[in-house]
């Protein structure tokens, strides 16, 4: 059974030669996952500037999943590059009081169905505890970026 | 015989499915022209009939309509089906072919594709493109997916009442079709001619197919299929869903009776992925396959076969001597037990036949290559360039040469393009 | 927010796909094409039963034939099957292919959802794809020459056939071997089955012609060092092996002499690579069927070795001087291992994969031992005989006939090799094997014999260093991956590098040839021309939005990529697009945001987030 669904919006940036094949692989399973997933194709996650994840939260996303091709990424040097950005993003996400377990960095495989599946389902709790983020506005977090 | 064509091309290409695509394509992406002749009325073809595919559970459809659809627009390829090889000849370098188009009793140019025929053709017929499980009409597209998208007549049940021509916009119905005559000169030649199954006539001790709610594999791939002929998973007597269904392997291989002493390469896996799609189809339902050995033997294939028996299919090792009908559409699966009670009957509501695998076509007549004891296409280097034919200039890739998983097929049509590119290039040098 | 220069589209058309009851089972695939059609610059909204199909692609074709639409959008299955076959009927209605962008609603969607959920989900991944392709510029593919010349590692029989029909098709081949022979595993075996060949006969053939061939140039006792570089213009360094032997040229060996062989090192300037790195024999482990503990336990290429010097003793085999009276052949040593059953290696590993030659493997010796020593028997202990290739059912047959014994035995209750004990009946033999035999009702039958022969498995071959160097991917089965297996199963992830034979898995020797010649033609397509033309997913700088900062090229991942040029006085940064990766890792760093990926910008993810949080009745 599909555990218990959340309204809030998850938000998964997929790198196209691990990440998204891998959800392909979970849907060639077809195992279910929470509705309330948006996956993104990307080349590479590090090309996100820490702004880009503020806003999301602030449009109103309630999680962000990195899902990277962790050691194995395509280019060399982009996954210490992304996670450096990362521990900055949950720097400023600190500062401005949101949840730093919104946003996680992790690595999924184009054969990682279980890995996936259990990251979705985690990250759906997560946002189902705790609901959808402050209503931050977009200028406030540019107004703090640009100090 | 009318309206004689001639086409000069590097390369022909007998067989539009799997393998003749990929070396097709393998040969035009290096700017040679090539010509596919294909017998059936669409390429793609055993693979695009296919539900999905071993190990990865892709749909075949997605895997070969792109392969269709690239050699189908590509600049270098030219496609002719619903065409029979009459002769083929390679002598100092060169190719000769003579090739009947068949009529389709449709201008090919003239039709667009829009079914209209088929919607007014008041016979139904049963489909073959559904394992005769639905009905289609005498004048129809073969199948959804057909490439190209023209329709054809089937003359033996169209009765000739007009409707069809009456409804094409084109005008392109032409009940008088003739056959046509086309020559090809080509440099080289690639037998991709493919396999064809056997089927349950022929083998007493099966019911020689006669006995109702006992299928062939090519029927179960049509009963999976996305779009097959019920859309979900029935047996065809009587439209019960099945709760309890069996696979028999080496049902025509590895059988010196019927003439197939061989292994058919592929069956055990079929099998498998057909149990496999079946038990999330009926989540409920036995299955069983009775099998002598799983040959389990490519990439990622007993990982597959492991999965399989995760999954809870029985895997009962043992010869099916005899099936036998039941009332109310059961069938009595007769076997030797090679690990329990020996001789045991068990009953079944459906039974599926993994059929032996025999060449589609034969050179016989027509073409000047050798066959083996088995009929396939011999090979005459089978270790160091298995695509090599005894005819010079003419290779070999896919089934034609013997049973060939898809995977194994297009690696050494890619094979059979190279050689074939080697051989063109020689020529040219000597002659050059 | 700084303004977009770029206008967004008003015409874009989007075509859901029906995929024939894949989709539309659980996707109300009618529902998504009409809410869609309502979403700001969506002028056309469509389905078909198979997108991909004639037809489907037709209605794409017609639309931007008339005018009517200026991006696409197709829903259908996984972009990895079908986006290539949309953009290239776009670029048949003679459009630009990158006007395009593709929402996956089958595999992220009708299969892991149903009903409700999954109609909504579908309109949300498309109303995305929709608010991305407004924003999508046509683009041009970056024309590079490429060097018509390959690269071929490994000189086993793939490397040797591949380095072969690419010298014939005229291109130049350098052929690098770690060792100091060609031939590989082949050269080690004595016949070949099914057929019996002179495995000394197909390397000897082989390996002269590629030696012979002045457009191949091979360098033995070498290896891969350097990988940089690009599809179609790949810079190698190649270090000759340092083993003792061969300490490169010119080196003096003490009490050896003065090493001759390739140079210390080279570079190669190549278009494509062969990778055809082979395999390696499973070695048993100790205790492993007796292994180690007897010395009459041996590995099949062990006893192959020995048996071509084998004597005869009035038609009972002689090794080593020792009758050989009885014989047990255990197969799947290393092969089929089943989580929980078997032992994992030191590094927690199974080999869950079947190696695939071995049972022919197998089945070719036992039937050289019969025909040859009548006097000693075989005995053969299997759990599945894979005998599926063309003329193997015969030679199983002919085992058969031949009078080998067969025993099946189960994963679970393998055969056991014992000493033999005193006292013990058929003590005279050193070993003793039993296994439960399911071809008799599960007995347990127990024989003497003289040698037990394991066939050994195929393993990956040991090249975590050209992985981790040349980024290639690996299996689970620890072989080198391919993209696809039907779509792409000669081609590794990395464009331009090229798998062959059993480096990619376990294979026949007909089987490697086949693949090797298969990767040889996807080189020569590659590099046939002379050019190629790369994806223009590449940074793009926006000179009026550029401040000169320089952090972009400290950002950049890809060595001279990025640089900063002066313009107009001003410092600015240039992209060097035939060396630019795509990876966006500048895009993060700008602070004006003045460079983004082409296709792939950060504007359009923004906009795909934006149509994601949008209720979709409110923007319409």
């Amino acid at each position: 059974m599909a555990s218990q669904e959340s309204e809030g919006r998850i938000l998964i940036l997929a790198t196209e030669s691990c990440a998204y094949p891998g959800a392909d692989s979970v849907g060639q399973a077809h195992s279910s996952y929470p509705a309330n997933t948006y996956i993104l194709r990307v080349r590479a996650p590090v090309m996100f500037p820490e702004r880009f994840y503020l806003d999301c939260f602030a449009k109103g996303i309630s999680g962000i999943i990195i899902m990277s091709c962790g050691e194995e990424c395509p280019w060399e040097g982009a996954y210490k590059a992304l996670a450096d950005r990362i521990d900055s993003v949950y720097r400023m996400m600190r500062e401005r009081d949101i949840d730093i377990r919104r946003l996680r960095l992790t690595a999924i495989c184009t054969v990682c169905n279980r890995a996936f599946l259990k990251e979705v389902n985690q990250m759906n709790e997560i946002v189902s505890e705790l609901g959808p983020p402050g209503q931050l506005q977009t200028g406030t977090v540019q107004a703090v970026d640009s100090q | 015989m009318t309206s004689e064509r001639t086409i000069r091309c590097d390369a022909l290409v007998v067989g539009g499915g799997i393998a003749g695509l990929q070396a097709a394509l393998d040969l035009a992406d290096q700017d040679f022209s090539v010509v596919i002749v294909e017998r059936d009325l669409s390429i793609g073809g055993k693979m695009i009939r296919l539900s999905k595919v071993f190990p990865t559970l892709d749909c075949s459809s997605c895997i070969t309509t792109p392969k269709m659809a690239s050699a189908a627009h590509h600049d270098n390829i030219t496609i002719l089906t619903w065409c029979e090889l009459r002769a083929l000849e390679s002598a100092n370098g060169a190719v000769t072919a003579q090739v009947t188009a068949m009529p389709r009793f449709v201008d090919e140019e003239k039709c667009i594709g829009c079914r209209k025929c088929e919607y007014a053709c008041p016979v139904l017929v049963p489909d073959p493109e559904q394992g005769g499980f639905s009905a289609t009409r005498a004048i129809r597209i073969p199948f959804s997916n057909a490439i190209p998208q023209v329709a054809a007549l089937d003359p033996d049940n169209c009765m000739l009442c007009g409707r069809c021509a009456r409804a094409c916009p084109t005008g392109a119905v032409d009940y008088l079709q003739q056959p046509r005559e086309i020559t090809i000169n080509a440099g080289t030649a690639i037998l991709a001619t493919g396999f064809e199954m056997t089927g349950p006539e022929g083998k007493p001790q099966y019911g020689n197919g006669t006995i109702p709610n006992v299928i062939t594999a090519l029927q179960m791939e049509r009963i999976l299929a996305p779009h097959g002929p019920y859309n979900r998973v029935l047996r065809p007597m009587d439209g019960m869903e099945p709760d309890s269904i069996a696979f028999v392997q080496c049902a025509g291989s590895r059988d010196l009776s019927m003439g197939v002493p061989y292994c058919s390469r592929f069956c055990c896996m079929y099998a498998i992925k057909q149990a496999m799609l079946l038990s999330g189809a009926l989540p409920l339902a036995d299955i069983v396959i009775y099998y002598m050995d799983i040959r389990a033997f490519g990439k990622g294939y007993e990982q597959f076969y492991q999965t399989a028996k995760a999954m809870g299919i029985q895997f009962v090792k043992g010869k099916v001597a005899r099936l036998q009908a039941q009332d109310g559409g059961a069938v009595a699966v007769h076997y030797e037990a090679q690990e329990g009670d020996g001789v045991s009957v068990d009953s079944h509501d459906l039974v599926v036949l993994s059929m032996g695998v025999v060449p589609h076509w034969s050179p016989a007549g027509i073409c000047e290559v050798s066959t083996a004891d088995d009929h396939f296409i011999r090979s005459v280097q089978p270790s160091l360039s298995p695509v090599r034919t005894d005819l010079e200039g003419v290779f070999v890739a896919g089934a034609a040469s013997g049973p060939k998983d898809i995977v194994d097929s297009i690696a050494e049509a890619g094979a059979a393009a190279m050689e074939a590119s080697n051989y063109l290039t020689t020529v040219s040098r000597q002659q050059g | 927010m700084t303004a977009s220069k770029h206008q967004r589209s008003d015409r874009v058309g989007v075509y859901i796909c029906y995929c024939g009851g894949n989709i539309s089972d659980h996707v109300d695939v009618e529902k998504v094409r009409a809410d869609v059609e309502k979403i700001p610059g969506v002028a056309v909204a469509r389905t078909n039963m198979f997108m991909c199909s004639d037809p489907g692609q037709e209605l794409i074709i017609e639309d931007l034939r008339q005018g009517r639409i200026d991006r696409v959008v197709v829903a259908s299955c996984a972009p990895s099957l079908h986006e290539t076959t949309f953009r290239g009927a776009i670029t048949r209605a003679g459009a630009n292919p990158y006007i395009y962008e593709h929402a996956n609603i089958r595999e992220h969607v009708s299969w892991v959802l149903h009903g409700d959920r999954a109609t909504a989900k579908a309109e949300k991944l498309v109303a995305a794809a929709v608010g991305k392709a407004r924003l999508l510029e046509p683009l041009q593919p970056i024309r590079v020459e490429a060097r018509r010349h390959v690269t071929v590692i490994g000189g086993g029989i793939a490397g040797l056939k591949a380095a072969r029909v690419l010298a014939d098709r005229g291109l130049e081949v350098v052929l690098i071997e770690k060792s100091p022979f060609l031939g590989g595993h082949v050269a080690r075996l004595d016949r070949v089955a099914p057929h019996g060949e002179k495995a000394a006969d197909l390397v000897a053939e082989l390996a002269r012609s590629v030696l012979e061939d002045e457009a191949i140039t091979v360098l033995t006792r070498s290896q891969l060092v350097g990988f940089d570089g690009y599809v179609g213009n790949y810079d190698l360094r190649v270090r000759a092996v340092s083993d003792g032997d061969g300490e490169g040229q010119g080196t003096y060996v003490p009490f050896r002499g003065v090493s001759g062989g390739t140079p210390p090192e080279l570079t190669i300037e190549t278009g494509a690579i062969i990778m055809a790195t082979g395999f390696r024999s499973y070695r048993p482990r100790r205790g492993e069927y007796g292994h180690g503990d007897h010395a009459e336990v041996v590995t099949l290429p062990e006893f192959i070795r020995r048996f071509s010097m084998a004597e005869s003793a009035d038609g009972t085999l002689v090794l080593d001087g020792r009758i050989i009276r009885s014989i047990a052949m255990i197969h799947c040593v290393g092969s089929r291992q089943i989580p929980g059953i078997h032992e994992e290696d030191a590094e927690g590993r199974l080999n869950e994969y079947c190696s695939r030659v071995c049972c022919s493997a197998v089945l070719h010796a036992a039937c050289r031992i019969r025909e040859r020593f009548p006097g000693t028997r075989v005995h053969d202990l299997y759990r599945d005989i894979r005998t599926y290739g063309r003329d193997q059912e015969e030679l199983y047959q002919r085992a058969s006939g031949a009078g080998v014994v067969f025993y099946r035995f189960s994963p679970e209750e393998p055969p056991r090799v014992t000493a033999a004990q005193e006292g013990a009946a058929g003590q005279d033999f050193p070993l003793r094997v039993t296994v439960r035999d399911g071809l008799t009702f599960g007995e347990e039958v127990e024989m003497g014999v003289d040698l037990v022969v394991l066939a050994t498995g195929m393993e990956a071959a040991q090249v975590g260093d050209l992985v981790a160097m040349m980024k290639l991917p690996v299996g689970s089965d620890r072989f080198l991956q391919e993209v696809h297996p039907k779509l792409a199963p000669v081609e590794s992830s990395v464009a331009g590098v090229f798998l062959a034979g059993t480096a990619q898995a376990p294979m026949t020797i007909g089987e490697a040839c086949n693949g090797a010649a298969a990767a040889a033609v996807k080189a020569a397509s590659l590099l046939g021309r002379g050019y190629l033309e790369l994806d223009p997913f590449v940074a793009e700088v926006d000179p009026d939005l550029c401040q000169g900062t320089g952090d972009c090229v400290r950002a950049c991942l890809a060595e001279g990529a990025l640089e900063m040029v002066e313009e107009n006085g001003h410092a600015r940064a240039r992209v060097v697009a035939a060396r630019c990766l795509g990876c966006g890792a500048c895009v993060a760093v700008c602070p004006t945001g003045a460079i983004d990926l082409k296709g792939w910008s950060l504007k359009q993810y923004e906009a795909m987030v934006d149509m994601i949080v949008a209720d979709l009745a409110e923007s319409t």
